[in-house]
């Protein structure tokens, strides 16, 4: 196999190892999701099954690191309990003023639980209860999720961020499962792609989050069979060699995880054409330093790695593990998630693969 | 993922704060990422300036002209930052700033950031307090000249026309968008958006299959106006074949050689839903040949890349046709019992 052909797993696993670590300053406005860089690194390192290429003593430095960007909230405050993205306003006296602006963010509480899932974490330091609070104290009268308490959007990427805290938790608290849906139901598209918001336009990566959240939240049969047929057709258009994320717009790497996942969850990824998918993916990866970009021959950046590797795991690549597509982590991490919510359990397991409810021929 | 933040967008004539004497009261509080950190970013002298400031007037939680001065800078540096955003806004309802000013200000800062989220959303929430709409339609025109699917401007100017009530002209634009690229999905979704809130008299469908029918005739292998197409013909209430004007014009291309992957899908679709109504035996079993002849030329010529697809399109299409006619058979033979 001739180099281009093959995927470069030492420089990937390298490439990541250098985002753990520093960031050059042109990379500043990252400053408030650093979190979701750490997702991306330790996530793709897992898949690429190098987790162990971290040093056992640095994965405890990472744990302690996420968990000091925990906040909770003290009863009777303004509940925003969940993750920070950074320390940006983090300082060694503790202040008061400062403290009020000090939120739980859902993209960063999700990714956050899913580095310390894959960590290997016991998450034992989590304070489950807080989060979930702070997960449904974002959720608005419409079914949809604001990012935080104050100051951010409310879309479709948070209903994803949400119902997939929920789901790892395994907690739903008052986070309104149905309202959630019903807001997802809406926001699909006359061509039966779903969209960020409404009536906006459908997109590949909100169309992921719609169908992941209605299955995290085992509502995946709310989907009519005539809908399900229809996002299959718009899903299954979008490829192109590899994917696109709108129609008449240019193939993406990212897409083949987008596109990929969500057809993974409707049970219908086999139809897809593998090796087109998987030589685009391939274009895109950078083999002398590692990395893959959204296309050949462009900047490379951990979003873009982590999910062209996601995209060559649904196509099987030998020596990438297989993805849990709606939760977004190994079926590894998956697997000790399972193990961890077992130990937890007053609860009833609810169970989150329930991939095979939309099995439709 | 992009890379944005310049310290070269800071004028060069800037000077530290730390060297600024109306700014000496004030003791800078450094970042505390405590023990060990990961994903450091290693700031620049600016950044890590501007941002030991900006905690101190945070923590002193002071709210003063300078402050908004302040907080310009630390977003030149990451227009990302929200906090740095709620708290500028925190400052202009404490100051009661002009407004009108600010709206200027995020011009200047969109058209530097057009694709991020914290910017439009300081927009939206700058022109809720003002409760005037009166430049959205023109700052997002601006930024779809550049970017005519820029997905954040799309959704502003959505929010905008759904909140005050901006719909008149929309259509106007939208169709010169399409004139423009007959292959913007972005506008041919926003179309919609329109003529439903208008409602899909049959007036409407009538005009609006001859506005996607005569742009099809254009341009045939473009997918947006054939979903656009399929769109209106479902949302107008009717089943795709009711509509024997469209069935008519799909033949009519479709004996003229065209063999649009786009065009055949919505054939296959006209014909199994005509198929699965059809009463007469013979005519049925015609139209189910056609579906699998033309998913045949899918998988053979026209769409190899989705040949397993169209397989299986033609595969549950005849389970249910076995299903129909069992059922029927059952019937039947129920009635002569």
């Amino acid at each position: 196999m001739s180099n281009v052909n093959a995927i470069c797993r030492r420089k990937h696993a390298k490439f990541f190892m250098r985002f753990l670590d520093l960031l050059p300053s042109r990379l500043a406005s990252h400053d408030s999701t650093r979190v979701t860089i750490a997702f991306f690194a330790v996530c793709g390192l897992d898949i690429l099954n190098s987790l162990d290429t971290i040093q056992p003593a640095t994965v405890e430095t990472i744990i302690d690191w996420l968990y000091r960007y925990q906040v909770v909230s003290k009863e009777g405050e303004v509940e925003c309990s969940g993750f920070q993205g950074s320390s940006t306003i983090n300082t060694s006296v503790p202040n008061e003023n400062i403290t009020k602006y000090k939120w739980g963010h859902l993209a960063m509480t999700y990714t956050a639980i899913a580095t310390l899932v894959t960590l290997g974490d016991d998450l034992k330091r989590l304070n489950r209860k807080a989060i979930i609070k702070g997960v449904a104290a974002v959720q608005r009268d419409d079914g949809s999720f604001s990012a935080s308490v104050e100051g951010n959007e409310y879309d479709m990427r948070f209903v994803y961020c949400a119902a997939a805290i929920c789901a790892m938790l395994n907690d739903w608290g008052t986070v309104n499962k149905e309202k959630m849906a019903e807001y997802i139901l809406k926001s699909i598209r006359y061509d039966y792609g779903v969209s960020q918001h409404f009536e906006m336009e459908a997109h590949g990566g909100t169309t992921f989050c719609a169908i992941a959240a209605l299955q995290l939240s085992g509502q995946l049969d709310k989907l009519s069979p005539e809908t399900i047929e229809g996002m299959k057709r718009w899903l299954i258009f979008r490829q192109i060699d590899g994917f696109q994320g709108r129609p008449n717009k240019p193939v993406d790497t990212c897409y083949s995880f987008w596109i990929g996942a969500s057809l993974k969850i409707l049970n219908a990824f086999h139809l897809t054409d593998y090796e087109e998918n998987r030589s685009y993916i391939l274009s895109t990866q950078n083999t002398t330093v590692g990395g893959f970009s959204k296309w050949p021959d462009s900047m490379t950046d951990p979003f873009h790695t982590y999910f062209g590797l996601c995209g060559l795991s649904f196509v099987n690549e030998p020596g990438i593990l297989e993805i849990m597509p709606s939760l977004n982590i190994s079926m590894r991490a998956y697997k000790k998630l399972k193990e961890l919510q077992g130990h937890w359990a007053p609860q009833e397991p609810e169970e989150c693969s329930n991939c095979s409810i939309i099995d439709i021929e | 993922m992009s890379d944005n933040s310049s310290d070269e967008e800071l004028a060069p004539d800037w000077i530290p704060y730390r060297q600024r004497s109306d700014w000496a009261d004030v003791t800078p509080i450094e970042q505390d990422d405590g023990e060990n950190p990961v994903v450091v970013i290693s700031y620049s002298e600016k950044f890590k300036d501007v941002y030991d400031y900006f905690r101190a007037i945070l923590a002193s939680s002071e709210k003063s002209t300078r402050a908004l001065e302040l907080t310009r800078d630390a977003l030149r540096l990451n227009a990302a930052n929200y906090t740095v955003w709620q708290y500028r806004r925190d400052i202009l309802k404490a100051l009661g700033c002009n407004l009108q000013q600010e709206l200027q200000y995020i011009d200047d800062v969109i058209s530097d950031n057009p694709k991020n989220y914290q910017v439009w959303h300081h927009r939206r929430v700058i022109v809720e307090w003002l409760n005037d709409p009166s430049d959205e339609l023109r700052l997002t025109e601006s930024v779809l000249s550049m970017d005519s699917k820029n997905y954040h401007a799309w959704q502003h100017r959505q929010w905008a026309i759904k909140t005050f009530n901006l719909y008149d002209n929309e259509l106007e634009y939208v169709d010169r968008l399409i004139s423009e690229d007959v292959r913007n999905n972005s506008a041919w979704n926003q179309r919609f958006f329109v003529l439903k809130h208008f409602g899909f008299t049959p007036e409407v469908i009538q005009r609006e299959i001859q506005y996607a029918v005569n742009r099809i005739r254009l341009i045939k292998n473009n997918e947006s106006v054939w979903n656009f197409l399929g769109g209106i013909l479902h949302d107008g209430g009717a089943s795709i074949s009711q509509h024997e004007e469209v069935l008519a014009f799909c033949e009519e291309l479709y004996n003229n050689n065209v063999r649009s992957p786009y065009l055949i899908a919505f054939l296959i679709d006209l014909c199994q839903e005509k198929c699965l109504r059809e009463e007469n035996a013979e005519s049925r079993e015609a139209l189910g040949r056609r579906v699998a002849e033309l998913c045949d030329g899918m998988i053979r010529e026209h769409d190899v890349i989705r040949k397993k697809y169209w397989q299986y399109v033609v595969d549950s299409f005849q389970l249910k046709l076995n299903r129909l006619k069992a059922n029927n058979d059952g019937e039947r033979n129920d009635g002569t019992s």
